[in-house]
């Protein structure tokens, strides 16, 4: 682990290392290793991720899409649910990447908005949007941008409010995608994301290392390292957010098959996108991994489940309005005289 | 992908449209930052600081770094006349 520095620093890394003896050049080391020991500006230059695959897996994400996504439609639901508990209206918001079509297909009319950009990786994608947005032809006024979101190009403090869902995870940088964000808000503007968690497609994991070990010998990184619970809060007060907010849901979505699975994952744009990844997959072990997962994890009536962890992150720029804490040692009244004024606690 | 591609020949034609102003307000360089410049000739955002011309398909720009096309000072030049950037 010649990289730990920049592995830590950045996200953390799942599960491969409980085989890491097995496959040296798995891990990040070598040249992105050096480049990893940046300046301690804006997060690394340590490239995890093919963000020009990851377009193309969007562009055919765009043909693929479903309709409607009970999954993805759950997360978004979810997400814009948190607009209703503000009493702040967002005249102009920003939409970015992952799933921002079902963001804007769900949102009727919450928290006010009134100009709203969506921007994706993808032209094919935002072309999508954009015809679904003409066929629906309701909603606020809508603008579309191909953008990317570790590049983002919007005017500083010009916006209310941004949602990102389920797009923040592709990101090579993202506390510097997140600070862009940040800065991109109006003060007092807020910061909603949803990106996939570390536990997310555990079964799929095992079963693939099962099978890369039973018919390669060895494993390579067929899923993405994610966000742990514990680093949202962290990438939250990093990118300097005022009061973070951080949760948690968890989706187990049943498939017929693994391949169904897969499809699914294919339709999300959702696809493995690792530098360091094996671009071949033999169909052996693709089956043996497909058989893995039915004998190990299969449910009595045959279909499988897969688990989603979503960790929802909430975050405001910062505002004199905001509440805050006071300064240390500033308290006139004792705690002992509260509790005479209020009675005894009872325990 | 043949629907993909036939698809997009069918929409995306050159130049395309202009882009409203209440978006062309937010748009910023995805690199410097700094506010971008409509060049009508070209149909394409121009960012006059790092000299790269980012282009608008079918109404819809395309801010992505990579798909930036680098432009030669002197052809630039005789695009606008509120410019006052001086190259390098």
């Amino acid at each position: 682990m010649a990289s730990s520095a920049a592995a830590a620093r950045r996200l953390q890394f799942l599960h491969l290392r409980r085989h890491g003896y097995l496959l040296p050049k798995l891990h990040f080391s070598t040249s992105s290793a050096a480049d990893g020991l940046d300046d301690g500006g804006g997060g690394g230059r340590v490239k995890i991720f093919d963000r020009d695959l990851k377009r193309r897996h969007r562009d055919r994400a765009a043909w693929a899409i479903r309709e409607s996504d009970g999954f993805v439609d759950a997360v978004a639901e979810n997400l814009l649910d948190r607009l209703e508990d503000c009493r702040k209206a967002f005249p102009s918001a920003l939409c970015l990447g992952g799933s921002a079509g079902a963001v804007h297909r769900l949102l009727r009319g919450r928290g006010g908005i009134e100009k709203l950009i969506m921007m994706d990786m993808s032209a094919d994608m935002v072309r999508k949007w954009r015809e679904s947005e003409n066929a629906a032809g309701d909603g606020p006024e809508t603008h579309f941008v191909v953008g990317d979101e570790e590049f983002l190009p919007i005017k500083e403090s010009s916006q209310d409010l941004i949602v990102s869902c389920l797009g923040l995870h592709w990101t090579n940088d993202l506390p510097g995608a997140m600070i862009q964000c940040k800065l991109a808000l109006k003060p007092d503007g807020l910061f909603l994301a949803a990106i996939l968690g570390g536990e997310t497609l555990k079964e799929l994991r095992i079963a693939c290392t099962i099978a890369q070990m039973e018919r390669e010998g060895g494993i390579s990184p067929r899923m993405s390292p994610l966000a742990q619970v514990r680093d949202a809060g962290n990438l939250l007060t990093r990118a300097g957010f005022t009061l973070p907010g951080v949760d948690v849901d968890q989706y187990t979505v049943k498939y017929n098959s693994a391949l169904e699975l897969v499809e699914h994952l294919r339709a999300m744009g959702e696809t493995n996108a690792l530098f360091q990844r094996n671009p071949v997959l033999k169909r052996d072990t693709a089956l043996a991994t497909a058989a893995i997962y039915q004998s190990m994890f299969g449910l009595e009536d045959g279909s499988i489940p897969a688990t989603f962890q979503v960790i929802y992150m909430t975050g405001w720029r910062e505002h004199p309005s905001q509440q805050k804490a006071k300064r240390r040692g500033s308290a006139t009244i004792s705690f002992s005289d509260i509790q005479k004024q209020f009675g005894p606690v009872e325990n | 992908m043949r629907r993909t591609a036939a698809l997009l020949s069918g929409h995306g034609g050159a130049g395309g449209c202009s882009i409203p102003s209440s978006l062309a307000d937010v748009l910023v360089c995805p690199l410097s930052k700094k506010p971008l410049r409509y060049c009508e000739a070209s149909g394409a955002l121009v960012s006059d600081i790092v000299g790269v011309a980012f282009p608008v398909v079918d109404g819809i720009p395309c801010l992505v770094p990579k798909d930036g096309k680098l432009l030669d000072d002197h052809q630039d030049k005789p695009g606008d006349s509120s410019t006052g950037v001086s190259s390098g």
